[in-house]
């Protein structure tokens, strides 16, 4: 018996598994990734892990792609059956196997689509890479940080367990405080208000760690005269059906959302900034949940520069004067084309804006991409990684790096305290609700639809 | 005029259209495979810039090739991309001429052709064997090497110094030379599908999905903000 036979005998019932589960989830686009490679080694330098981790091979996009390619190969492509030795094809089989596998696809890569872009074949690594990371869950192989997560939004709705007593309490507290800051007991935090013009999602990450954007935002919706609200459940934009490649996961959260929207009537689905978020709910969620949505949704970002371009907002730049810079989430500008509003609503809310380069689709990731934060084994192969997001930071010259992006926040903050770099992070809504100027008269009635 | 031998009749036209024939066979099994795959689809509503579409994004990435300042990859190696150039250059010339020697020969009889396509292929050798010393040498392309990788490499390398040889297509001084370029042109045909010179059957699908997808989503074509400052 040849060795191949041996171990094809003995095969672990999770590489059973996964090989069934690859069968059933590859696509076209995928197979055509997976065949065209022609390993030129373009896209080498193109990653933020080679350019950080000088000669360790196992970083390099081809080289990770060559841990998914193999067992295609090996299972479905025909020249890999046939000739498996010739082409580098080899099936999986022990249970080791699957946690290097996991290393790689979890530990090794944010799904940036950096490369992506920078391949002449257009092998699109980051789609299959997602893939690979849905194998794995199906068994349960995955880091325990994301196993936590996506347990959270599959049964309390949302990704960090946030109870509906806590979210509630928190946004009572959010309006307690405006209505204090800005003496006007009529701003308030709508819920469940039905046939609104604006349903408002948010992330988790929001009312666990950062009310005051909510509160901001809340502000801002209300100065602007707008009739919205928020909802008691299918609240959470974010998902982690997205970086752990869980099509069931992210079709539930984001059908959730959508739900919600179509029970209360309401006319747009607003969400705030988060970029995995956005792109999870705005684009890839009729996709995995194959369903289309009757009402249209946009980024926050887009719904706050409309009100100051309408004059339903007032805003006052000179309320911002330090240096700022823009961070453009991978998630949004590589896989949304979502660029250009972030900077143009910049433009009128802070007097020096220095851009940062490269940028729009051929940004650096913030190294917190994918699921990274939630990835604690990998958190010094982070920082490490994150060495090239730092020297971008720091040749802006920039006091203050603004992004659209929650885990972008979590993920500059965590990099510019390794690095000591002395910026603060921040996001657009806070630089709005900074440069706003709250009417004296009354508030503007909306446009007329 | 010299009167060619039955064998080196035989094998720049026989043999020549029987591997065309496999190699068509064996593509069209090969596109067939492919499509049996579901396509993914986007079904939300566009996103980016209004301007651009799906059309658009795949129009645009099926012409990446011709636009080396399109990908920080290529801008940041323009060297590589002249070679890349070079080297696939020579395969059209090369292929061209395994079809012009049999059936037009006087298209390609002028000592400036000759010496052009001479100049093309000798080029694309130094080219391939760049290339190969790059694959051994360069850990990050040694690792992803596969032996199909150095195989089809050095077999272009072969194929290109034969086609130096072939080009001026002077049997009568000799019909080795033709006899090894014909050979082996064959064996390419028919080797080309089951290897990664195959690349260039997958460009077209490869680069329109990503193209439609990424132009849809306003992504394509790549709205360049810069890599410094002005």
């Amino acid at each position: 018996m040849t060795q191949r036979t041996t171990m094809q005998a003995t095969r672990c019932w999770k590489a059973e598994r996964v090989i069934e589960r690859l069968h059933e989830k590859v696509t076209r686009q995928m197979v055509l990734s997976l065949e065209a490679c022609v390993h030129c080694g373009l896209c080498t330098d193109q990653c933020h892990y080679v350019l950080a981790n000088p000669g360790d091979v196992t970083y390099a996009p081809a080289y990770k792609a060559g841990s998914i390619r193999k067992f295609f190969k090996a299972h479905i492509d025909w020249t890999g059956r046939l000739f498996p030795w010739w082409v580098g094809a080899r099936g999986l089989y022990t249970d080791a196997e699957l946690e290097d596998l996991k290393d790689t696809v979890f530990g090794k890569c944010t799904n940036c689509r950096r490369c992506a872009l920078n391949c002449p074949m257009g092998v699109d690594q980051a789609t299959f890479n997602r893939m690979a990371r849905g194998l794995l869950t199906y068994v349960g192989v995955m880091p325990e940080g994301v196993a936590v997560a996506a347990k959270d939004q599959w049964e309390i709705g949302n990704q960090m367990g946030v109870l509906p007593e806590d979210y509630l309490e928190t946004l009572q507290w959010m309006e307690e405080e405006l209505q204090s800051e800005y003496g006007d007991p009529t701003i308030s935090i709508p819920l469940d208000k039905p046939d609104c013009d604006v349903v408002y999602a948010i992330n988790p990450r929001e009312i666990k760690y950062d009310p005051r954007t909510v509160a901001e935002a809340a502000a801002i919706f209300h100065f602007a005269g707008e009739n919205w609200t928020m909802t008691r459940v299918g609240w959470d934009m974010t998902n982690f059906g997205l970086f752990n490649g869980d099509d069931e996961l992210g079709a539930a959260i984001a059908g959730r959302v959508y739900d919600e929207v179509e029970r209360l009537g309401g006319k747009k689905l607003v969400l705030s900034e988060c970029g995995h978020g956005y792109r999870s709910t705005r684009c890839e969620g009729p996709n995995w949940g194959r369903r289309t949505t009757p009402f249209p949704m946009e980024s926050s970002v887009v719904t706050m520069l409309r009100y100051i371009k309408e004059g339903r907002i007032q805003v006052d730049k000179t309320k911002n004067t330090e240096p700022v810079t823009y961070h453009d989430s991978c998630n949004n500008a590589r896989s949304c084309g979502f660029f250009e509003e972030p900077r143009e609503l910049l433009s009128y809310v802070v007097t020096d804006f220095r851009e940062m380069y490269p940028n729009r689709a051929e940004n650096y990731c913030c190294t917190g991409g994918g699921g990274a934060m939630s990835m604690s084994e990998y958190s010094q192969r982070r920082l490490k990684s994150a060495k090239i997001k730092a020297e971008q930071l720091q040749a802006t010259g920039a006091k203050i790096v603004v992004t659209s992006c929650h885990n972008c926040v979590d993920g500059l903050f965590d990099l510019i305290r390794h690095y000591k770099l002395g910026m603060e992070v921040r996001l657009l809504v806070n630089l709005v609700a900074k440069a706003l100027v709250a009417p004296a008269g009354p508030l503007p009635a909306p446009p007329l639809a | 005029m010299h009167e060619l031998s039955p064998l080196l009749a035989f094998v720049q036209d026989q043999l020549q259209i029987a591997a065309l024939l496999f190699m068509a066979v064996v593509y069209a099994l090969k596109i067939r495979w492919i499509f049996r795959f579901p396509a993914a689809r986007d079904r939300q509503e566009r996103t980016g810039d209004p301007a651009t579409s799906a059309r658009k994004g795949a129009a645009y990435s099926l012409v990446n090739v011709a636009m080396p300042w399109a990908m920080p990859s290529t801008r940041q190696h323009l060297l590589f991309y002249t070679q890349f150039v070079i080297f696939h250059l020579a395969v059209a010339a090369s292929i061209t001429m395994s079809f012009l020697i049999p059936y037009a020969p006087e298209t390609i009889a002028s000592s400036a052709a000759v010496r052009l396509l001479q100049a093309l292929f000798a080029a694309a050798v130094l080219v391939g064997l760049w290339r190969l010393i790059r694959r051994v040498r360069d850990p990050y392309i040694r690792a992803i090497s596969t032996p199909d990788d150095y195989f089809s490499l050095s077999l272009l390398i072969v194929w290109f110094g034969f086609s130096i040889l072939a080009a001026p297509n002077q049997p009568q001084e000799g019909e080795w030379p033709l006899m090894v370029y014909f050979v082996l042109t064959a064996f390419f045909l028919v080797y080309v599908p089951f290897s990664k010179i195959s690349h260039y059957l997958y460009y077209p699908f490869a680069r329109w999905y990503l193209g439609k997808t990424l132009g849809y989503r306003g992504v394509y074509p790549v709205k360049r903000g810069g890599e410094t400052p002005a």
